[in-house]
């Protein structure tokens, strides 16, 4: 998309390596824009920094912003010198009459977002743990673009907590899950990845909870 | 191209799992919307006025329909790709105006139902308690730039919060840390790394009590708080913590309501640093001075001053704005 965004200029903000955009936590009244630079996005958990995203020039974020000055859920640093114009509810009135195509791009944001809220509530409405450990990977399989949708095994760059982060449980309890998926051979873990040896029977298995859950 | 269609009664435009990348507008008749809560299960049906889209999200997200959309009176509409969609409203920002509030208040109430499904769980932090542990861990892993950040900013959030004094000894130990110039320092060995150490303790020395000061001011207790920065402008050690100081000095006065006091400290102090990093600040300080004093004329005057040397995206214009606006309501 290219757009012209030199009346904007008066918005710009400069942030150098390593400096923190905002805190998670913290309350959010501005979104951002990147002009130059990437952004990395994380989240702090016990002694643990886990990368969420890595964002580059032409991306938003803190766009949650808009909405209400709710605490941040992840904290941003600047991983260059990074150029962004920085907005808030005032100004954006401005942005939008000025660039509608940065509104645009906002409202596909939003869908996107609405989108993977909706994917993960559904996760976590199952009342069988076991069957939501194997919605987390039918989750993730969504997202992997790149592999053979045929293919039975699938494989995961991901860890215990990233999968009990999303499955809405303690990693020791999830631990316990994948151990006995791994007992049972569904499943291998590694270090960095996950694989899941069949993820139709996965597909299965968690249809089935869904349904019997429904006639309940 | 746009086309316009029609559709009987009991007919369907899309199924729930189709996908389908058009967009819908409904020129006349009638059309519902049909799912399942999310949450409760519960069949809902939302009825489309004409003259409203449907169909939006999944075909600007690329997703499987939602929602079974059906016609429940003989319905005329008119169907948009994606790219003739976009068209449409980047001519006509109102309406990517009306949908983002629609997105943004779903997207609001789907994090607000996750929360809650969560929050059974041990995952959620209070914030202020959040926020203090992320400066934690970046003291802990000596990142200190980043670790005075978040500090500095449970400070402004949390000024009297129950881990102000902690925060505020951290905040020491990381300035210690990056002013004792760590790592960079060491690696260039040699040279000028017997500069002056004493120069150095001192200048931590100064940075201890200003912080020190600071935790008294935090947890209210205005005069101590007061004698400390006194001493800090007295000793003189460091320009930058003086300047610093001179300003706590008048939130002190204003915390113990000594407002005559507090217009002349920050007036003297303007005079003597028409260039402090936190001039409008003080400015909006003596305001509230004139106010308190029941000088509102005076008041107005030092709010729209710092209107004026602010932009309206700012923090700060805020704070003025809404000083003004209350100042106008009490009379």
């Amino acid at each position: 998309m290219n757009v012209d965004l030199s009346m904007f200029e008066r918005f710009a903000v400069i942030f150098q390596p390593g400096d923190i955009v905002f805190c998670e936590y913290e309350p959010g009244d501005n979104f951002y824009l990147i002009q130059s630079g990437r952004v990395q996005i994380v989240k702090i958990l016990g002694d643990i920094e886990k990368n969420i995203d890595i964002l580059q020039p032409g991306e938003i974020f803190g766009e949650m912003a808009i909405l209400e000055e709710a605490p941040r859920s992840a904290t941003a640093v600047a991983i260059d010198k990074v150029k962004a114009l920085e907005f808030n509810r005032e100004n954006f009135e401005v942005l939008m009459k000025g660039n509608p195509q940065i509104a645009l791009k906002l409202l596909k944001l939003f869908t996107k977002r609405i989108y993977d809220q909706k994917r993960r509530f559904m996760i976590l409405t199952l009342s069988n743990i076991e069957a939501r450990v194997a919605d987390v990977f039918l989750m993730l399989a969504e997202n992997q673009t790149t592999e053979d949708p045929d293919q039975d095994q699938r494989t995961f760059s991901t860890n215990v907590e990233d999968i009990a982060h999303w499955a809405g449980m303690s990693p020791v309890e999830c631990k316990k899950i994948l151990n006995h998926f791994a007992g049972q051979r569904r499943v291998e873990i590694y270090e960095n990845k996950i694989i899941v040896k069949n993820i139709n029977d996965f597909q299965r298995f968690v249809t089935s909870q869904r349904n019997k859950q429904k006639s309940e | 191209m746009p086309k316009a269609a029609r559709y009987h009664a009991n007919s369907v435009v899309y199924f729930k799992g189709d996908m389908n990348d058009r967009v819908y507008i409904l020129k006349s008749g009638k059309v519902s919307l049909n799912y399942n809560d999310i949450e409760t299960g519960q069949e809902i049906h939302d009825i489309i006025n004409t003259g409203e889209f449907f169909g939006v999200k999944s075909a600007l997200g690329r997703y499987p329909r939602e929602e079974t959309a059906v016609v429940l009176s003989d319905a005329s509409m008119v169907s948009f790709s994606v790219p003739e969609f976009e068209q449409l409203v980047l001519k006509n920002t109102r309406i990517i105006m009306k949908m983002l509030k629609v997105f943004s208040n779903q997207l609001r109430r789907m994090h607000k139902q996750v929360r809650n499904l969560i929050s059974e769980g041990k995952d959620g932090l209070e914030p202020e308690e959040g926020l203090f542990r992320i400066g934690q861990y970046y003291l802990n892993s000596q990142k200190y730039h980043q670790s005075l950040y978040a500090f500095r900013r449970y400070i402004t959030y949390y000024p009297s919060g129950k881990y102000a004094s902690e925060a505020t000894t951290h905040m020491e130990e990381a300035e210690k840390a990056l002013q004792g110039g760590g790592a960079p320092a060491s690696k260039a060995g040699g040279g000028n790394s017997a500069r002056n150490p004493a120069a150095q303790e001192e200048l931590s020395d100064t940075a201890k009590s200003y912080y020190n000061a600071v935790s008294l001011f935090s947890q209210d207790n205005y005069q101590g708080a007061l004698e400390e920065f006194r001493k800090i402008v007295q000793d003189n050690n460091s320009d930058e913590y003086v300047a610093k100081s001179h300003f706590e000095i008048g939130r002190c006065y204003l915390g113990l309501e000594q407002y005559e006091k507090c217009v002349q400290h920050y007036t003297q102090m303007i005079k003597h640093y028409p260039q402090h990093p936190d001039l409008r600040d003080a400015l909006l300080y003596v305001g509230s001075c004139h106010e308190k004093l029941g000088n509102s004329a005076k008041a107005t005057g030092f709010y729209n001053k710092v209107l004026s040397m602010s932009s309206e995206n700012e923090v700060i214009y805020r704070k003025a704005k809404r000083a003004l606006r209350e100042l106008e309501g009490a009379k």
